[in-house]
């Protein structure tokens, strides 16, 4: 931390040694010890697996014989049955988590950290959920530069766009990253990306991949939207239907798989195919639309917020109202990844009434 | 409508061998494809009870075999020993999704796609159910068509079986309100939010505007292309955004091919509570460079009002003087996407609300930029919405094509893009001028 914050402030005077990004970061040296990630015998780390994604990761990279090992990083030990993989209890809310990391992963020999550890949906306890996230990414970023680690994977979300009456259709990877007013959950995001970005500038050897996840359903995933929508009935701001895109799980999941496999470095928008209007969704989904006349629904839904009935903040009816769709065709074209599930697969998945896939739609 | 969404869907938990039998249960289809196919189908079957009965009395007296064949109307003799209780197997192909009671089932699907759309009703009108299946290929398919096959998508572990089926509470309930509420809405919209069932909808009543209130006409629809992109600009006016309405409709249903027409929408319109959401589900996308620039990609037809606000909410004494075209985004769009603009005049629109004044002090705290004072509006209430039946007249020009004389790259310049929007707004002006002067009267034209 010591370090980039001096060179920031070194910076502020110099835009050319900046634009060089020379007097911040590594030293030559250590940028020398970067690995690269082995093609065998790889050491994986993940922070967070006990959340969806990391622990899904994780037991698909325990099937992989080019992993050796993985090292598993969270406050609560994921269950799966694991053989090569290690749980170490690191809390990324306590002030030693970047030294007590970076020692991990270089005893271990990391060459790729996938950092997972986010909050799936906001919480009232706003000091600890900073805390986690965007603290929590300084510490992980600080000990993937100190052990030099080749690769990082970044899980992020689509709602770092923002809901906007501005939006256009498809927001792409270029995008400004207007996060959400007041959204203290959407901000961490935020800041957690700009953290990453400055990463990847100073650390020009290390491949940082950040996956813009749109909001993910399925069976088993428990998250924000999963809750949202596993409610009998559903708000709708009277008048507004804004255009909807989900994500399955399991193709979010292909996503990191990709990104640990592959280099890819930049931002990817992780997004199901197919946009369905959001009254439609409930339709499909069999739930009960309750129309709310927008002055009334906000003032409602931060009485519900507050009184924590409900586990929604009120600007996120904002998302009720305008849209954030972003396009995964960068996705696509330069990582390869092609969702498996369209909208309406991802839906009928989530209800759990769905067939499964055909072997040739998994891909087997 | 519903029934199909519902009846035969992947959402029949179980239920699969009874939803079969129902469908084999279900009465003749009554569409024209249907019975088209049902008839040939009766045809085959009779030529092979021809077959099998002649091939039957040939193996009785297989002395008389050339004679006995002669009647069968197959070219090549068949042999001898063939079984001939043994059905030929080109039959039992077509049989065969005759019995899931499927209309479209017969097309085969493309092997990449999920199969036929569950959502196109029997015998319903063909545009609608080529739009829908279009849709459902454009969105996954088209990534995996394209190149992308699964294969290349490589993960090289596949993920776990998913979770086995949950059964819902009250689920006879659930299912019985799901089919409800997907009844006018179709499955599947296009990647801007065009719902093909609730255009299918709006149809009447846009109709009914079309031929009845505004009585328009409709001259140079010659000059929009039967294929690739192009930039319809038109004036704009009318307080409401008929005029966008009309001009969708018009190339919809009087070109030669029956064309879409993207109208971009302003953004105080897309966002008004209600009417955004309807132009939207018709066919109307926000306003914006991005956007825009998606639509001339997919080789789309889009108009645009560069007038925007200051066009449409124009006072009844300015009426027919075009404004300031924005600041030429749609010249600088042009030229980047190399598409022909086609000038497209709109005469009519000023007077089915002519605005005598406007509000803005009451309008800005409800989100809106004015509230209009009409002759009719605040003083009848809701009844003054309905718009006057004055007779319309949109005339499409000759496309002005500028990427014949300047490259993509003059999008950059500033004071040709000025100059050539000046052009194109002089030519719709005159266009505007034109079909006024011959206009006899602003009721009857």
């Amino acid at each position: 931390m010591a370090v980039s914050e001096n060179g920031d402030r070194r910076a502020q005077g110099e835009g050319q040694a900046r634009k060089s990004g020379l007097l911040q970061g590594p030293t030559a040296q250590r940028r020398a010890l970067v690995k690269r990630p082995p093609a065998e015998g790889r050491v994986v780390a993940i922070t967070g697996a006990y959340s969806y994604i990391g622990a899904e990761l994780a037991r698909r990279l325990e099937a992989d014989p080019r992993v050796s090992r993985v090292l598993a990083v969270d406050v609560r030990k994921p269950a799966f049955p694991a053989s090569k993989t290690r749980f170490h209890k690191i809390d990324l809310t306590m002030p030693t988590a970047d030294s007590d990391l970076s020692a991990l992963w270089k005893r271990e020999g990391v060459d790729t950290v996938v950092h997972a550890a986010f909050l799936s949906s906001p919480t009232h306890n706003s000091a600890w959920a900073h805390e986690l996230e965007s603290i929590g990414t300084m510490h992980v970023l600080n000990a993937a530069g100190e052990a030099a680690v080749g690769k990082l994977v970044l899980f992020s979300t689509t709602l770092v766009y923002g809901a906007g009456p501005s939006n256009p259709n498809f927001l792409d990877e270029r995008h400004e990253l207007r996060g959400h007013p007041r959204a203290r959950f959407v901000k961490d995001k935020v800041e957690a990306e700009r953290q990453a970005e400055r990463f990847a500038r100073e650390n020009p050897e290390t491949v940082v991949t950040v996956l813009r996840v749109a909001a993910t359903l399925g069976p088993t995933i428990n998250n924000f939207a999963t809750r949202f929508f596993m409610r009998p009935a559903c708000p709708v701001m009277m008048g507004y239907d804004p255009l909807m895109q989900f994500v399955h799980e399991s193709d979010v999941v292909d996503a990191f798989q990709l990104a640990v496999e592959g280099d890819h470095p930049g931002a990817f928008n992780i997004v199901g195919d197919g946009v369905l209007p959001y009254t439609t969704v409930l339709a499909l989904l069999g739930r009960i639309p309750v129309p709310m006349p927008s002055f009334l629904a906000y003032s409602v839904s931060q009485a519900l917020w507050m009184t924590q009935i409900f586990d929604s903040p009120p600007n996120f009816l904002d998302f009720l109202r305008f849209m954030c769709i972003a396009d995964g065709a960068k996705a696509a074209r330069e990582m390869g990844f092609c969702a498996r599930h369209d909208i309406k697969q991802t839906l009928e998945d989530f209800l759990g009434v769905a067939p499964p896939l055909s072997a040739a739609e998994r891909g087997l | 409508m519903a029934k199909s969404i519902l009846g035969d869907d992947p959402f029949s938990t179980g239920k699969s061998k009874e939803g079969e039998k129902k469908a084999a249960e279900r009465p003749a289809p009554v569409g024209k494809r249907e019975r088209e196919r049902e008839r040939e189908r009766e045809r085959e079957r009779e030529r092979e009870r021809e077959r099998a009965q002649a091939q039957a009395q040939a193996q009785a007296r297989p002395a008389k075999k050339k004679v006995a064949k002669a009647p069968t109307p197959t070219k090549k003799p068949e042999p001898v020993t063939a079984e001939p209780v043994a059905p030929p197997p080109p039959a039992a192909e077509v049989e065969a999704p005759r019995a899931v009671g499927e209309a479209e089932a017969t097309e085969p699907a493309p092997a990449d796609d999920y199969g036929p759309s569950i959502d196109v009703p029997p015998g319903h009108g063909s545009h609608l159910t080529d739009e829908l299946r279009q849709g459902e290929q454009s969105g996954l398919g088209a990534a995996r068509v394209g190149g992308l096959g699964p294969q290349r998508l490589g993960p090289s572990f596949p993920p776990p079986p998913p979770a086995p089926r949950r059964k819902m509470p009250l689920e006879f309930l659930w299912r019985r309100w799901r089919e409800i509420a997907m009844r006018d809405r179709s499955e599947v919209v296009d990647e801007f939010g065009r719902d093909p069932h609730v255009a299918a909808r709006m149809d009447p009543v846009l109709e009914f505007l079309y031929k009845r209130w505004f009585r328009v006409d409709v001259e140079g629809m010659g000059h929009i292309p039967a294929e690739g992109r192009a930039l319809l600009v038109s004036n704009h006016s009318g307080t409401l955004p008929y005029d966008g309405a009309m001009i969708m409709y018009a190339v919809h249903r009087d070109h030669a091919e029956h064309r879409a027409v993207r109208p971009l929408v302003e953004d105080f319109v897309f966002h008004f509570p209600y009417l955004g959401t309807l132009m939207n589900r018709i066919g109307g996308v926000r306003a914006c460079q991005e956007n825009a620039e998606r639509l001339l990609a997919q080789d789309q037809l889009v108009a645009v009002f560069p007038e925007g606000i200051k066009g449409v909410g124009k006072l009844f004494s300015q009426r027919y003087q075009l404004q300031r075209f924005g600041r030429g985004g749609f010249v600088k769009l042009a030229l980047a996407c190399d598409a022909p603009i086609i000038p497209t005049a709109v005469v009519g629109a000023e007077e089915i609300h002519p605005m005598l004044s406007k509000v803005t002090w009451l309008a800005k705290s409800v989100g809106i930029p004015y509230v209009p004072i009409t002759p009719t509006f605040p003083l009848l209430g809701p009844l003054g919405l309905v718009p006057l039946p004055a007779k319309w007249f949109i005339a499409f020009g000759e496309p002005m094509y500028f990427n014949a004389d300047y490259g993509p790259e003059a999008a950059g310049d500033r004071i040709l893009v000025n100059k050539l929007a000046e052009q194109v707004r002089q030519r719709i002006q005159e266009m505007v001028d034109g079909l006024r002067a011959r206009r006899g009267s602003v009721l009857l034209g």
